[in-house]
């Protein structure tokens, strides 16, 4: 139990640790955000008017103290627009009786829209990506892998093995490229990008931006199940079954895929985490309305409010993935502790 | 002995690298050959012929690449959104096809007082899209309401000139004293001296009436309302994905618009565009890449379907004249002769235009007498010589001993004609360095005095007067330690007065005399080399009428009429496929 | 310390022989071609090199595998991309590898123990810290040797910590923070992108991914005998990590940096397609594919050149690394 407090604590410092440097970074990186929000032939003037209205003019060590003040803080249960606009860009997070806890990000420069509302609404996709990528990944991965180690040493193997080792770096532009050719333009059974308007449509646009991101981690698994399978397979009780003429097969998968268990959990789960971060090329390539396009957007038009939302999901996601990833690990295996 | 399966590190985040199946590459390596030889579907036929009077009803399908930001017209502005703006807000002022200023929602002016003093007398009977009638109060209270100090609007700086503006601008004062109501259709605006640009600054988007609704404070979050053909009903606009206008009902001009809406798709690529343009879903395809271009206007069926839009844009080589070597200003006219104008233009051959003077396009004669920046090999190394750095082509020695570094991002055609720069200014003797930054860096040093000897300049006209591109390159006044667009850091007591002065000269031709003195300095003492302007190429459908090319160069839409053949085909384009 | 057994496994294994030979080949490709070429990798042709409706030409006799954008020679840009890529990758994988191995073996060494840290590597450390990030990187590395001078010098007193809690929390850390953001501070802080900062970047941005890896092989490997007795004898920390444990992570470490290599290949790539990558005119694989993707289909030699030079490269790479973990360590399938 105090392991789990403590793990608690760390992963709550490596949150704090994250967005503070991700903060001060974005602080002392070179560009305005008021010009960038006034456009390349706006006069001095008018950019310094703006940058007094965003809040700028503070200095970085006011602006972080505001940020953390505003992140988190208790606020009343039902927000009226009309009433007060002091909690107009929150949203209601934990309620608690007529109060409630808020979470805040602020307001975007580019967008000036509540960016508890931008990430909202973006969120649920880029998690929509991260699950369908993988369920790819991890099929493709298992099934490919069986397939390797019941044919150990053939062509088919080989092939699979090498296209797995192909896998595991190719530029993600690339292949999308290449899917979106071959599936959107010549065969036109796909949408070439974007997300569509009702619920079928986003599923057919998932599918391209889920396999581009599915078959990387499919490598890895595929190695996994295959060499779990092999060691299996060249052991003494399952050479003696198929000498006597039985198929050890539905056996050796079970164990196969028990034994992997551990070491596939734990790579889906800090897969998952990074994924939530958004897969920033492939939502780009694919124009996937997540939090990776956003946060890429935000960097170069320097729109702080929203990277910063970025990272604390970002880290939010990838810290719990790998607290939940420990803590089923030592459950899971206790020879590693 | 098994060995303990340790925890292993799963795919770096950062390489988020997507495989390739092995069969999907070769697929596609196959079938990228097979792809080269598609030929272009044909067009959509339109029902009756072009010269067939305009028909009501439809809905126009559009998309872009990008989003768009806001639909304030007292907020940031840029192409994209301007393009909406446009429609839904109307000005007093609008231009004709020939950059002129004419009555839009005013029925006429009066320029009084030497230039001093305009007075707007408006339409009567125009009805905003919330049903009420314009008079002068929305006009003044529009202004204000863009011109307050709590507004972000980037462009109120250029309506200093209005009597009373420093004070309304700090906060001081409750209302804008220059700007009068004298009737319920009648409006002033008295200016500190004469104006000569004060008309096109009313053609702008800035001041254009908003409805009651807009009160006389900037909201994010107010539905935006105007006097233009089209409005925006409450929802109509998803963020980041589509934005839907319908035509209102009350626009002041009989019979139009003629369509029933206009869509908008946004964040689709140009290859989505094509696919989409081709089976008749999108409408006008804006956004297509040069190869496309180049097989659309190759194509005799779709040829005549293409349209150049406006060339509202300077793009020159900034040359810091504050830094060396550039302070020389033999060095700069030798920079602006060994410039290949027509090798840049083969960049992108099919939306840029060679530019060898100070005014885009759109407002430029064609002079051919005019002394303009020219190609020229022979005078370019004459002035190297001129300059002190002769540079002998033959053993390659002399020229400038340093290497220049010259900043700039990667976006758009600079990348590529700055690496041409690099080849035309070797063969002079200038090694130029290439240094490339993320855009809010280039700003930053772009804009600081002693940041950047040389860097891409471009200027995008904000209205359709000389003035536009004079005051903020070229002049002194335009300087400014917080930043500039003068970024050549160019000042010349002559220009400055010649420029003045045609800002206050309101005889057009005396005017006209004034600029063009103006542009043959600049072409001379090149603080920048003129290169190239910039211009969308549009392809439609040829049941899309109406569609011209704005002076402005925003994309309008607002005299379109559709005449889709087969009126089946249209139900079905309008409500189900996307 | 080469195996002769190992050896033989390896050449004996086809396709890790296969993956040596690739590498050679783009290797000799990217020295020589250069050379070969009729066109230098940065002049723009434009008697031969347009084609009559104004686009780059393709594969000809003047020009083998096209022109590009502004019509320069692919085959010499190929070629010379080629050295600079594989450069940025070797060298980002060693600065990845230097760094995450030592990182990797000491927090693996010292888990679960509390190690006396002397004063003033501990002050030379914080210094550096906030040196650098005030951007006085060199004052920083200063502070940093000194301090780690003083404390070798001399037996120091100093606090007791958790020295790998804190190693894994900064590994946490670094993995967590946004690899854009990241790339695009130290481009700024830089000055200016060149191979240089390039290859630092990836190399800062790559190890803790090699640290992870080597922390779980050093485990195993601190539980052997042969460890576990040379403690007992007293040899120092250093010497043990030296002699024993470095020569047994010899294997994962080598593979996991082959294929790192491919992965920085890779990763330049993105950098170049995300702008934040060399600065033009110098060309890189990643560079010439970023700035051919428009004209794929009127063009897709633009495309094709480079991308089937990166499949290339990161397919050998692979297999030179899959080869030799098969060689050093057989039972490890």
């Amino acid at each position: 139990m105090s392991r789990l407090l403590r793990r608690l604590a760390w992963s709550a410092f490596v949150v704090w640790a994250v967005v503070s440097i991700a903060f001060a970074v974005n602080a002392l990186v070179p560009g305005d955000p008021a010009r960038m929000v006034a456009g390349a032939q706006a006069r001095p003037a008018d950019v310094a008017r703006i940058r007094e209205q965003l809040g700028l003019n503070a200095t970085p060590l006011v602006q972080y103290a505001r940020f953390w003040k505003r992140l988190v803080h208790v606020g009343p249960r039902i927000i009226d627009p009309k009433a007060t606009s002091d909690h107009a860009t929150c949203a209601v997070l934990i309620p608690l009786g007529r109060s409630a806890v808020h979470l805040d990000f602020g307001k975007s420069f580019q967008k000036r829209q509540a960016v508890v509302d931008l990430v909202a609404v973006r969120l649920p996709r880029t998690f929509a990506l991260a699950v369908a990528g993988m369920l790819v990944q991890l099929l493709f991965g298992v099934a490919t892998g069986v397939v390797a180690a019941t044919r150990r040493g053939s062509w088919l193997d080989r092939l699979l093995v090498g296209s797995s080792l192909l896998g595991i770096s190719a530029p993600t532009f690339l292949i999308a490229l290449l899917l979106q050719y071959v599936f959107a333009r010549e065969l036109g059974w796909l949408p070439l990008d974007g997300f569509g308007k009702t619920v079928a449509e986003h599923a057919r646009c998932l599918v391209l931006p889920a396999v581009t991101l599915g078959v990387y981690g499919a490598a890895y698994y595929t190695r996994l199940v295959r060499d779990e399978m092999a060691v299996l397979l060249q052991q003494d009780w399952v050479r003696t079954a198929r000498a006597k003429g039985l198929s050890p097969m539905r056996v050796v998968l079970r164990h196969a895929l028990r034994n992997a268990l551990l070491p596939i959990t734990t790579a889906a789960g800090l897969d998952f985490g990074a994924l939530m971060g958004g897969a920033v090329v492939t939502e780009t390539v694919f124009r996937w309305p997540g939090l990776g396009e956003l946060s890429v957007e935000a960097t170069f038009d320097r729109d702080g409010p929203i990277l910063l939302a970025c990272v604390v999901v970002t880290s939010v996601a990838i810290v719990a993935s790998n607290l939940l990833v420990d803590l089923a690990y030592s459950r899971l295996d206790p020879r590693v502790r | 002995m098994r060995s303990i399966r340790t925890r292993r590190e799963g795919p770096s985040r950062a390489r988020r690298l997507a495989p390739a199946a092995l069969a999907a590459c070769a697929a596609g390596l196959l079938a990228v050959p097979l792809g080269c030889s598609q030929a272009l579907p044909g067009p959509l036929p339109s029902a009756h012929g072009d010269d067939a009077p305009p028909r009501r009803g439809g809905t126009l399908h559009l998309a872009t690449f990008a989003d768009i930001r806001g639909l304030d017209p007292a907020g940031p502005v840029d192409g994209l959104n301007l393009a909406v703006i446009h429609l839904i807000f109307a000005g007093l002022v609008d231009y004709d096809a020939h950059a002129n200023p004419v009555p839009e929602l005013a029925d006429h002016w009066d320029i009084e007082d030497g230039g001093r003093t305009y007075r707007f007398v408006l339409r009567q009977g125009v009805r905003m899209q919330d049903g009420s009638e314009l008079t002068a109060e929305d006009v003044k209270r529009s202004a204000e309401r863009a011109l307050r100090p709590s507004t972000p609007d980037p462009m109120a700086s250029y309506f200093q000139a209005i009597v009373g503006y420093d004070a309304f601008a700090a906060g001081k004062a409750e209302h804008l004293e220059g700007v009068v109501v004298e009737g319920r259709y009648i409006v002033s605006f008295y200016l500190k001296e004469p104006d000569a640009t004060f008309l096109y600054l009313m053609a702008m988007h800035t001041l254009r009436p908003t409805c009651k609704s807009a009160g006389d404070r900037y909201l994010d979050t107010w539905l935006p309302c105007g006097a233009g053909p089209f409005k925006l009903e409450p929802g109509g606009w998803q963020r980041g994905v589509s934005l839907r206008l319908v035509r209102h009902g009350g626009y002041f001009r009989p019979g139009q618009p003629y369509l029933d809406a206009v869509e908008w798709t946004y964040h689709m690529g140009s290859i989505a565009q094509k696919l989409r343009f081709e089976s008749g879903q999108l409408d006008v395809a804006r956004d297509l890449s040069e190869p496309d271009i180049a097989r659309y206007r190759a194509d005799p069926r779709w040829n005549a379907l293409g349209l150049f839009e406006a060339d509202t844009t300077v793009y020159g080589e900034s040359m810091n004249t504050r830094m060396p070597p550039f302070d020389n200003v033999e060095i700069r006219r030798a920079v602006a002769a060994a410039i290949d104008r027509e090798h840049y233009r083969l960049t992108q051959p099919n939306r840029i235009s060679v530019l060898n003077q100070a005014l885009p396009g759109a407002i430029a004669d064609a002079d051919p007498s005019f002394p303009a920046q020219r190609h020229d090999y022979a005078a370019a190394l004459e002035h190297m010589r001129k300059a002190g750095y002769p540079y002998d082509p033959a053993t390659g020695k002399g020229g400038w001993p340093r290497p220049i570094e010259y900043v700039l991002y990667d976006k758009g055609a600079f990348v590529f004609t700055a690496q041409l720069l690099q080849q035309d200014l070797a063969r002079i003797g200038l090694r130029i360095r290439l240094r490339l930054v993320s855009y809010p860096t280039f700003i930053t040093l772009q804009e600081r005095a002693g940041a950047a000897a040389m860097s891409p300049g471009n200027d995008q006209l904000d209205y359709l007067d000389p003035s536009a591109v004079f005051e903020p390159l070229f002049t002194t006044a335009s300087i400014s330690p917080e930043g500039t667009q003068n970024t050549a850091f160019y000042s010349n007591p002559r220009l400055d007065d010649l420029v003045a002065r045609a800002h206050r000269e309101m005889n057009p031709a005396a005017r006209k005399a004034l600029y063009r003195e103006a542009d043959a300095i600049v072409c001379d003492e090149a603080p920048w080399a003129f290169t190239f302007g910039y211009h969308f190429f549009d392809v439609h459908q040829p049941y899309v009428h109406g569609l011209g090319a704005n002076p402005t160069g925003v994309f309008d839409t607002s005299g379109v009429w559709l005449d889709r053949a087969g009126d089946a085909l249209d139900r079905v384009l309008d409500g189900g496929l996307r | 310390m080469a195996d002769p057994r190992a050896v033989a496994r390896f050449v004996k294994n086809r396709s890790a022989v296969a993956g040596a030979a690739i590498v050679a080949a783009l290797l000799a490709f990217a020295v020589l071609g250069p050379l070969l070429a009729h066109h230098g990798p940065l002049e723009s042709d434009f008697v031969h090199g347009v084609s009559p409706d104004g686009l780059p030409v393709g594969p000809s006799a003047e020009f083998p595998l096209g022109a590009d954008r502004i019509f320069r020679d692919v085959f010499a840009r190929l070629a010379f991309a080629g050295r600079l890529s594989l450069l940025i990758a070797v060298a980002a994988t060693a600065i990845a590898s230097a760094i995450g191995g030592t990182v990797g073996i000491v927090a693996g060494y010292y888990e679960g123990v509390r190690v006396r840290v002397p004063w003033p590597a501990l002050v030379g450390a914080a210094g550096a810290v906030a040196a650098a990030s005030l951007g006085h990187a060199g004052a920083g590395l200063l502070v940093l040797a000194v301090g780690a001078g003083a404390s070798l010098a001399r037996r120091m007193a100093g606090p007791h910590v958790d020295v790998d809690g804190l190693l894994m929390r900064l590994v946490d850390v670094l993995l967590a923070f946004p690899f854009l953001l990241l790339v695009m501070a130290i481009g700024a802080a830089l000055e200016r992108t060149t191979a240089v900062t390039i290859f630092v970047t990836l190399g800062v941005t790559g190890w803790p991914g090699i640290a992870r890896v080597l922390r779980a092989k050093t485990l195993q490997v601190r539980a052997q005998e042969y460890v576990v007795a040379s403690r007992a004898l007293g040899q120092s920390a250093l010497r043990v990590m030296v002699k024993h444990v470095l020569p047994n992570v010899a294997g994962p470490f080598v593979v996991t940096a082959t294929v790192q290599v491919a992965q920085m290949i890779v990763a330049d790539s993105i950098l170049s397609y995300l702008g934040v990558g060399i600065s033009p005119p110098t060309p890189t694989w990643g560079r010439m594919l970023f700035e051919g993707q428009d004209y794929y289909q009127a063009a897709p030699w633009l495309v094709l050149a480079p991308g089937v030079a990166i499949l290339l490269a990161v397919w050998g790479f692979n297999m030179l690394g899959e080869g030799l973990r098969d060689a050093f360590d057989p039972h490890e399938a």
